[in-house]
């Protein structure tokens, strides 16, 4: 399959009628991992809800495209058949649905649209083990309702797992390294890292260095209210770790 | 009130009963009788959150043969697997296996039973459930037709469930399915009822009853399933006379029929009683359901748990009444409830009323109640992972079904209770 590109262009989004998005440009292509980093509040996961169709918020102007697909005259399943796929800040409870059983009908709702079989038990069973000790993650999981009762670095985890069980071509992974401890956040870089390749980009979402030092950006981006203000290489993640948001807001918020 | 009027002149319902258990034994015949003219006086039964009137229940016939009828080529495989099979409240098929009939054990449809086993059937019959109840258990009372008899000896244990199938045809006015369950001491036996017909091109009338008798220490699954047409309206009545140390475990799934009102009862009148209740139902487009369950508590040391889980789509209607009932001297008892309803749309409407009515203080009983929409950061959730609209919706009911309907402790139930939910999504 051909090389990923996600190009948000000018996008303008508003919940309940306030704008929170005001003109944000951005491209990840497959291959690249950019990260977004920005204070509280500044709209990033509102970014990352709309590049999935979440209906609470409104595109009020501006592009999303996926290999110049038109992403926002999707529905959230056709994007995510599309490729896209969100890693989300507050993964969902689902009670009384197994992750095992989740993720053989998420796998076969993918395949069912590439026109493919049905993944065999066998087949997904050996693949979800695969990635669960890949992730470190005990088998039982599986077994367990999806997320009900899991502490917040297991359900990041699990968020992970699913990414690797599904893969995706363009992950939006909306701080997915919150809540993690120090050895949880290599594990999960590393499941991100697994992927990375002509075919799989990613768009991090993030407060802190620390993963963004596994992770190896080739593009940082700092948001704030609503827009990229400035973009750089890792180094700005670093310097935004010492000087603070203040540092950016002086410098760069006054060129928009 | 008025008694109600009836497309069916009374003389005629008079007539048919005379003509139709002509062959019975005169006790049976004078209770019949007797509870025909309560039948025929008494109103329609007022139900707070349903109303009866406009339903037109009095333009159902009453009594009247309907042609010979057997079960469609779809459901012909129960030949194989069902104990008794009635159609239009007729015995078509009866199977016991010898071994149980060697241990004594009866198994009968109920007008065969009256001849076989007359001291047992009038020794029980009406003591479970009250006859006089309202109207259409009356109706049930007067000409009641084949359900089960059940008679397990003492400290026999019966190897695998019994099923029944009660089956209407499209022409049938009236199936009034009567069952009878006698556990003697220590016994043990799983028993599934099933209710299924035909939609008719008029309605159906189902006055259906059943009941249970624990000895001590006996115990009993009982499994129902109903699935009757959208063309039948059905009353349901159902009760358990629970001894010492016994254990009725109810599952009760409720998926058919325009109208479904049910009720059933555990009494637990001796000490160490417990009753396990599961209700399961699922509404879709008008259909109206009223549901009621009872745990009497009159002995000491009794248990009671009940819960109760709805699915309501389109224009579905459902009350859930749940009553913990808690007798003065009735001490150290345990009842609890707790009932959660799932909606599927804005149009369907459910009531859940928990009630607890205590009249002991060294006690513990408690609910919980609840009912609410689909969570919709969970379908979002769900489609984000490429699932379709349908398919989250289907995912989301299942699992809050599941930890329910998993626990039924009998297989081949639990699995006409999922395929059952599966129908009623996809409908
Ligand atoms: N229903 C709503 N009505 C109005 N404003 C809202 C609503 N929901 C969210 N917001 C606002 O939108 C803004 C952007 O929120 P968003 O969750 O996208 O921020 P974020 O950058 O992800 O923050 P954090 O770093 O804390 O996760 C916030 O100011 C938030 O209060
Ligand atoms: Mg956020």
């Amino acid at each position: 399959m051909a090389t990923p590109v996600l190009e948000i262009k000018d996008l303008h989004v508003a919940i309940d009628g306030t704008p929170i998005i005001k003109g944000l440009t951005l491209s990840v292509k497959g291959g690249e991992v950019h990260a977004i980093m920005g204070p509280n509040g500044t709209g990033k996961t509102s970014l990352a809800q709309t590049l999935m169709g979440h209906p609470h918020y409104t595109v009020t102007s501006g592009q999303v495209l996926l290999d110049g697909q038109d992403v926002l005259a999707m529905r959230t399943d056709q994007r995510a058949r599309a490729g896209l796929f969100l890693a989300m800040q507050y993964p969902s409870e689902i009670s009384g649905v197994t992750t095992a059983n989740f993720l053989r009908t998420a796998i076969n709702s993918l395949r069912a649209t590439q026109d493919k079989k049905p993944i065999t038990l066998k087949e997904f069973r050996d693949r979800l083990d695969e990635a669960m000790r890949y992730l470190e993650m005990d088998l039982q999981f599986a077994n367990r309702y999806l997320n009900e009762g899991f502490s917040g670095g297991e359900k990041k985890r699990n968020e992970i797992l699913q990414m690797l069980m599904l893969h995706p071509r363009i992950a939006v992974l909306d701080e997915i390294d919150s809540g993690l401890d120090i050895d949880a956040i290599k594990v999960v870089a590393k499941g991100v890292h697994s992927l990375v390749g002509t075919e799989f980009g990613a768009l991090v979402i993030t407060h802190y260095q620390r993963i963004l030092a596994y992770l190896k950006p080739d593009v940082v981006h700092i948001m704030i209210d609503g827009r990229i203000v400035k973009s750089g290489d890792k180094s700005l993640a670093e310097e935004l770790e010492t000087k603070g948001y203040d540092w950016v807001r002086q410098e760069f918020v006054h060129e928009i | 009130m008025a008694p109600m009027a009836n497309a069916t002149p009374t003389d005629q319902v008079r007539k048919f009963a005379a003509e139709q258990f002509g062959d019975e034994p005169i006790w049976l015949r004078n209770r019949r009788n007797r509870l025909l003219e309560v039948y025929l006086a008494a109103p329609l039964p007022v139900r707070q959150r349903t109303s009866l009137k406009s339903r037109k229940l009095d333009r159902i016939p009453i009594g009247s043969a309907p042609t010979a009828a057997d079960l469609p080529d779809d459901l012909q495989n129960l030949y194989q697997v069902a104990n008794l099979i009635t159609v239009n409240g007729h015995t078509k098929h009866l199977s016991v296996p010898t071994t149980w009939s060697d241990q004594g054990v009866i198994l009968l449809p109920m007008t065969q039973a009256v001849n076989t086993a007359p001291q047992l059937i009038e020794e029980y019959l009406g003591t479970v459930v009250n006859d006089e109840a309202d109207k259409f258990q009356a109706l049930n009372s007067a000409l009641w037709q084949d359900g089960i008899f059940l008679y397990v000896p003492a400290r026999v244990t019966l190897d695998h469930p019994i099923t029944v199938t009660h089956f209407g045809s499209s022409d049938v006015s009236n199936v009034l399915p009567r069952s009878l369950v006698v556990l003697d001491e220590e016994a043990r036996a799983t028993i599934i009822e099933q209710y299924l017909s035909e939609p008719g091109r008029e309605k159906s009338l189902w006055a259906i009853a059943t009941e249970i008798v624990l000895k001590d220490g006996a115990h009993l699954q009982y499994g129902a399933m109903q699935q009757l047409a959208v063309t039948a309206e059905s009353f349901v009545r159902r009760g358990a006379q629970i001894g010492r140390d016994a254990h009725i475990y109810w599952s009760l799934g409720e998926f058919g029929s325009s109208l479904s009102i049910a009720e059933h009862t555990s009494l637990l009148s001796a000490p160490g009683g417990q009753s396990d209740s599961t209700t399961v139902f699922f509404g879709s487009e008008t259909q109206h359901q009223d549901y009621v369950s009872v745990a009497k508590h009159v002995a000491p040391h009794t248990t009671s748990r009940m819960v109760a889980r709805g699915v309501m789509k389109d224009d579905s209607r459902s009350v859930f009444t749940g009553v913990t009932e808690i007798k003065k001297g009735a001490l150290g008892t345990d009842g609890r409830q707790k009932e959660k309803i799932l909606m599927l749309s804005d149009t369907a409407r459910a009531d859940v009323i928990p009630s607890l009515l205590i009249e002991e203080n060294d006690v513990f009983a408690a609910h919980a109640a609840s009912a609410g929409p689909v969570d919709a950061a969970s379908i979002f959730y769900l489609m984000s992972r490429g699932l379709s609209e349908a398919e989250a919706i289907r995912m989301v009911v299942h699992g809050f079904l599941a930890t329910v309907i998993d626990a039924i402790p009998v297989d081949v139930l639990r699995h006409n209770v999922w395929n059952a939910v599966e129908r009623k999504i996809a409908e």
